[in-house]
């Protein structure tokens, strides 16, 4: 077992990019390894040494042996576990934008909040988000229709806008709020949100799933009522409660599931 | 400069050198019989030695590649490469961006690519991306298949003034050669209608695709332009659609060829994707066997393939509905562009699978039409690039061609569905092509298709366009070595384009502005000054600009590569 | 509107010049000419030829810099100059944008030192339709030229935007009124229709006017789709629209003709952004089932889209496009200009042929006040105020050609009129030398 720490001791308004610092690739990296290691920092390479007291414990086999903690605040660190496919990586702190991107495996653990796209095109693994996430969660590359396909995302606050855009597989749960639009363009996967949603989830949506908790602002018309369900199964989850059970969107001959609380929304009963 | 090219095994058909061990000599840019002493040595000892690549059919300028680009940032992203001291950064996969382009054909031995289609009122756009493509020169296929124009003459059967139409708009949009593409369908398209057929009249106009083909062809023959007309026929992609096929390339038996250089006077393009029998996709059949037996019978008729690369690909054409057809069969997103008084065209992305039954057998279908075709000179490779397959997998299926070992191997272990086997004649063709048909059906082939007596051949006075390979065809046998066939192809060890090394070792070791390739009719000025002033009233009524600003400014085709061409009235 | 004595005192005309203003790029406009002035303007709405007429206190002159008081004072080119690539040569975070009124000429240079310096170039998309590029590059986009509209539509709708103010002549040069080969009747055969909150000027002109509640584009559209698909409406009144109407449009689209669709920055500055666009778009694409539709996007500038196009071509992505690691990247929020201004990471910002200072949101602008900013443009303008350097340009389509795309894509060769003042510089010429100077010091530093 290996552990590295990075402990941050200069702030740097350009962002850091991690992309490189994946464990697949640094798992047997030892400290002057790393204090050679020139980070991109826009147009240039500064040593990352400058940016972070490092520290090296153990050795490792493999990146599956290795975890590496962020001891701190990394909120100007873009793409931090992006790509990794195994080990842990936990940051004490915010993450900055693009935290987990195209992860296959392994875990990133955000202990704050997370900058836009954390997750995108996720195909595995598990990203836990302790704090809120901005816009984009688990949503797929631009004009990509192949969105995230596998994996784990856990919001434990709230999420920002068009979450998982054109989700292809894999799961969310949000414990906190989601604001619209969630689910757009879905194909297939899970979505839970325990907390409230602004309006219009699923829209475009062609499979999936998606379950809201608390109470919905406004449901597109692109959702027919099924009627109310009882402690619903879904792919071997089991929910507890009522639920109003609708398929859409019409629009693109959907056949999405969308589950509301049925208590939370009597109004649209 | 001079160099001398030392001890290849050279392969030049159209002067029947098939794989002698001799020199190729060039000076300032051209091909010549001796050099002094001082001529720098390039040591290729027993290596592939060829003409640079002539490509007769991509899409690789103008706006069709251009929406592709802008809306596909997920295709762009799949070949990014960073800039280096020579080159500057590549993107995309299957339209790639210009410099990737002219990097990609250059690596592979290309020396000309042609422009397939280009909108006249957008040729400007397709001239600019050239100005951005490296290395290769570039000759420009104007749309002429369902201009009103052409539609207005043709129903007048009035070939003169549509020949100085043609040659007029030529000189406009500097371009090369006369293409169609869905004669009628795409004008139909206007509606969101189709033709079927040839002889199904577009909307409103009545007249038909038999009509513009031949009314074309009469003009392209007046004028004697090197290339014939270049179709691409009504009813693409559909099952059943090779009697389509057949009608369109035997409407053309009796038109009078014009032309020293090449033999045909019609040019079927992308063949691959309208030899289908059958009634719909359950149902659907190789039509190749009547087309190859038609093709191997007449000589007024050359093809390229089309030829399926089992990737994920987008698809850009002319062909207005055949794209929505498309979109209606993926559900992929689908772009459109119609372009005023002259075509329209729409792009759909399209993943083409080997575990998929109708992909499969499309992919037989090209091979088994290159396997058919007796006469090479008959035959391109192309993929219709980017439509059946992105350009830089020409090494792949030129690997396919030398190879039935390798063709029965992907049929054997499922790499392609059993469709390519069951649907089509391709498991009981044995033929491999050897490196003299290659020479042709890539280099030869499409020079003598096109009337570039200058290219595409190693013979004294041509260009000094060379691609050498890293094979030693005398030590090695293509026929069960697919795999190293690919890579070799892909990866020059010299490309020379113009007496100079652009790449070596398969990297670019330099950058050299494309030149614009057009056709500059001579004889026909007053002609082409009547009909201007006569189709003047209609032009500023129906287009949203300005005569003047329509044309192609010559700043915009520099550097320039201008054929003249005497109209033989 | 008062009547105004046609111009007689003139020595030329130049006919058929492109005007350098909105995204309708009219291409015949006739320049009368006096002592190298552009006296008048014909066929050229009043936006335009006020553009063209542009009063001559506002234009910048000579290369200014800011001196130890804070007050831009009059230096050499060459001092401009090198000071400008002193500072684009050393920046770790160097942001170029604007480009959407200058010509694909002066891009070309631009786009060349991005490479070299591993800067950030963005464009006005980032502001303005930058939802339209990101939903048509999720959904696909089924456009015509404008052309195809004059001579075909039975049905032009405009929605999010109100042309009759930003882009006078494209309802009488395009879409609406003139006559076309299929529409030998001009405005009489066809039906105008305005989806806009606000009884807009060009709703005023229109047979049909639906005003749908402000931010309920997505649902509105979204109800249309599900009426295409069969499904009868369950609210009686859906974002503001009553559902008989709804009925009654989808029918009226399914049953014309040929219909066209114009969207503003109001259907990508709401709530659910590019979302509007992209259901828009899709909606598009399902009538194409019944008949023929075509969409398009109202580009403000005459060359935004240009640039767009520009982009694509050489590198594969349309705007907002990061080369700091020698190859781009494009990610919205993530290598755009605001996001980058806002995050405080640009460190030199060179902006030409655009008015940040005008037209960016608060907190861009004071990251500007806070790094170095190279402009270079014609006019004065609130980004002089946040300027360190001021590189005076020459006006593209009056005093220099260039090429431009109009917000159909079609591309156009823009003469030029008259001779552009003599301490001035061409844009071309100008980002040039800047790519030449800064070439030298990163030589100089090897
Ligand atoms: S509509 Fe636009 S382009 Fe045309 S004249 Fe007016 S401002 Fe210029
Ligand atoms: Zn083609």
């Amino acid at each position: 077992m290996k552990q590295i720490t990075l402990t941050p001791k200069k702030f740097s308004s350009i962002a850091l990019e991690f992309d490189e610092l994946i464990l697949d690739e640094i798992y047997n990296w030892d400290k002057a390894d790393f204090d050679k290691y020139m980070v991109p920092i826009g147009n240039s390479r500064f040593p990352l040494n400058d940016y972070f007291n490092i520290e090296v414990k153990g050795s490792a086999q493999g990146p599956e042996d290795v975890k590496m903690v962020i001891d701190g605040d990394a909120g100007r660190v873009k793409y931090i576990g992006c790509k990794m496919s195994a080990g842990e990586i936990i940051v004490n702190g915010d993450a900055d934008l693009q935290a987990g991107a195209e992860m296959t495996g392994g875990s990133l653990t955000i202990n704050g909040n997370a900058e836009s796209y954390a997750g995108r095109e996720m195909r595995g693994g598990e990203l836990t988000i302790k704090g809120n996430v901005k816009e984009y969660a688990g949503t797929s590359y631009i004009g990509e229709w192949r969105g995230m396909s596998g994996g784990v995302i856990n919001i434990h606050g709230n999420a920002g806008k068009q979450l998982a855009d054109a989700m292809s597989g894999g799961e969310i749960y949000v414990k906190g709020n989601c604001d619209i639009l969630a689910g757009i363009h879905m194909t297939k996967g899970y979505i839970q949100i325990d907390g409230d949603v602004t309006r219009w989830p699923g829209g475009q949506m062609k499979n999936g799933t998606i379950v809201i908790n608390g109470k919905l602002g406004r449901l597109l018309e692109g959702f027919e009522s099924e009627g109310i369900v009882a402690d619903p199964e879904v792919d071997g989850r089991q929910l507890t409660g009522r639920y109003i059970k609708y398929k859409g969107d019409i629009g693109v001959n959907g056949k999405g599931t969308l589950l509301l609380n049925a208590e939370k929304n009597r109004s649209l009963l | 400069m001079e160099y001398i090219l030392k001890n290849g095994i050279v392969y030049d058909p159209i002067n029947e050198v098939n794989g002698e061990k001799k020199d190729v000599m060039f000076k300032d840019g051209k091909i010549v019989d001796n050099v002094s002493d001082s001529a720098k040595v390039l040591d290729v000892t027993d290596k592939l030695v060829m003409p640079a690549g002539v490509d007769v059919h991509c899409h690789l300028a103008g706006p069709k590649l251009c929406l592709g680009r802008l809306y596909r940032p997920e295709d762009e992203r799949r070949g990014v490469k960073p800039k280096t001291d020579i080159t500057r950064a590549e993107t995309g996969f299957s339209i790639p961006s210009c410099p990737a382009t002219g990097y990609r054909y250059s690596r592979m031995g290309y020396g000309t690519v042609v422009e397939a289609a280009v909108p006249p009122l957008e040729a400007k756009h397709t001239h600019e991306e050239i100005i951005a493509i490296p290395n290769i020169d570039i000759p420009t296929l104007p749309l002429f298949g369902n201009n009103w124009f052409v539609l207005q003459f043709v129903k007048e059967g009035n070939i003169e003034d549509l020949a100085a139409f043609v040659s007029a708009w030529l000189k406009i949009t500097k371009g090369y050669g006369v293409k169609l593409v869905n004669p009628c369908g795409s004008e139909a398209w206007g509606w969101g209608m189709n033709v079927h057929g040839i002889d199904d009249p577009a909307p409103y106009w009545d007249v038909t695709a038999r009509e513009v083909i031949r009314g074309l062809a009469e003009a392209n023959e007046m004028l004697g332009l090197p290339h014939s007309i270049h179709v691409h026929p009504n009813d693409l992609g559909h099952p059943g659609n090779f009697p389509t096929t057949l009608n369109t390339i035997d409407c053309m038996k009796d038109i009078k060829k014009n032309s020293e250089y090449r033999n045909q006077t019609i040019h079927l393009t992308h063949a691959q994707f309208h030899c289908y029998d059958g009634t719909s996709w359950r149902d659907v059949t190789s039509g190749v066997e009547p087309v190859a037996d038609y093709i191997n019978k007449h000589d007024h008729v050359t093809m390229d393939m089309g030829q399926v690369t089992l990737d994920e690909t987008t698809t850009m054409t002319a062909d207005g509905p055949m794209e929505y057809d498309l979109y209606e069969l993926t559900g992929l997103k689908w772009a459109n562009k119609d372009i005023e008084l002259e075509t329209a065209s729409g792009l759909v992305p399209f993943i083409y699978s080997g575990r998929n039954p109708v992909h499969s057998l499309q992919w037989a279908i090209g091979l088994e039409l290159a396997l058919t075709i007796k006469d090479t000179w008959k035959v391109a490779l192309t993929t219709d690039s980017p439509n059946a397959g992105p350009f830089i997998r020409y090494p792949r299926v030129i690997s396919w061609l030398m190879s039935n070992q390798r063709r029965m191997e992907m049929m054997d272990n499922k790499e392609v569905h059993s469709w390519a086997a069951r649907k089509s004649s391709l498991a009981t063709l044995d033929r491999d092509y050897d490196f003299y048909d290659i020479a042709t059906i890539t280099r030869a082939g499409p020079s003598k298709i096109y009337g570039f007596e200058d290219r595409g051949h190693l013979g004294v006075g041509a260009l000094a366009d060379i691609a050498v390979y890293d094979l030693e065809p005398n030590n090695f046998d293509p026929s069960i070595n697919a795999a190293a066939v690919e890579q070799a192809f892909g990866n020059a060890l010299y490309t020379i384009k113009d007496g100079e090394v652009l790449v070596k070792d398969g990297e670019i070791v330099k950058v050299v502005s494309s030149r614009h390739v057009w056709s500059n009719v001579q004889g026909f000025e007053d002609e082409e000054k009547r009909v201007i002033e006569q189709i003047m009233p209609m032009f500023n009524k129906y287009y949203t600009v300005k005569f003047e600003n329509y044309k192609v400014h010559d700043h915009y085709a520099e550097p320039s590569c201008e054929y003249k061409i005497n109209a033989s009235k | 509107m008062g009547y105004e004595e046609p111009v007689t005192d003139y020595d030329k005309i130049v006919e058929n010049c492109t005007c350098a203003f909105c995204g309708s790029n009219c291409d015949d406009l006739d320049c009368l000419v006096k002592d190298n002035h552009v006296v008048a303007v014909r066929h050229a709405c009043r936006l335009g030829a006020s553009k063209i007429m542009e009063d001559e206190d506002q234009r910048l002159k000579v290369p200014m810099m800011r001196n130890e008081n804070g007050e831009l004072v009059e230096v050499e080119w060459e001092t401009a100059l090198d000071a400008a690539a002193e500072l684009i040569a050393n920046s770790v975070r160097p942001l170029f944008y604007g480009w959407s009124e200058t010509s694909i000429e002066a891009m070309k240079p631009g786009l060349e030192l991005t490479e070299l310096v591993g800067a950030v170039i963005d464009n006005q998309a980032t502001i303005c339709h930058g939802p339209t590029v990101q939903a048509v590059q999720n959904v696909g986009y089924p456009l015509m030229t404008l052309g195809e509209v004059k001579n075909r539509a039975d049905m032009v709708v405009y929605t999010g935007s109100n042309p009759m103010n930003a882009h006078p002549r494209h309802l009488s040069r395009y879409t609406t009124f003139p006559k076309g080969w299929f529409r030998k009747r001009g405005r009489y055969d066809r039906t105008l229709v305005t989806w806009d909150p606000k009884y807009s000027d060009t709703a005023k002109l229109s047979d049909i006017w639906i005003p749908f509640e402000e931010n309920g584009d997505y649902e509105f559209v979204n109800a249309i789709r599900a009426v295409l698909k069969g499904k009868k409406l369950k609210k009686d009144v859906i974002a503001g629209i009553p559902t008989e109407d709804i009925y009654e449009l989808t029918e009226k689209m399914k049953n014309t003709q040929f219909g066209a669709l114009f969207f503003g920055l109001g259907l990508t500055h709401t709530l659910s952004k590019q979302r509007n666009i992209d259901i828009a778009i899709q909606l598009v694409q399902d009538l194409n089932k019944y008949t023929k539709w075509v969409l398009l996007p109202m580009r403000g500038h005459f060359n935004v889209n240009g640039f767009n196009i520009f982009m694509s071509y050489e590198m594969g992505f349309p705007y907002g496009v990061d080369f700091c690691r020698g190859y781009p990247r494009y990610m919205i929020g993530e290598t755009t200009t605001i996001d980058l201004l806002n995050r405080k990471e640009a460190d030199v910002f060179l902006v030409i042929a655009a008015d940040p200072g005008a037209h960016f949101p608060s907190g861009a602008n004071m990251h500007l006040v806070d790094i170095p900013v190279i402009q270079i443009d014609i006019h004065w303008g609130p980004t002089t105020e946040l300027a360190d350097i001021v590189l005076p340009g020459t006006f593209i389509g009056v005093e220099t050609a260039g090429t431009s795309y109009r917000m159909d894509s079609v591309p156009l060769n823009m003469k030029k009129a008259i001779d552009p003042p003599e301490t001035c510089r061409e844009d071309e010429w100008i980002v040039t030398e800047l790519l030449n100077r800064v070439k030298k010091i990163k030589e100089a530093s090897k």
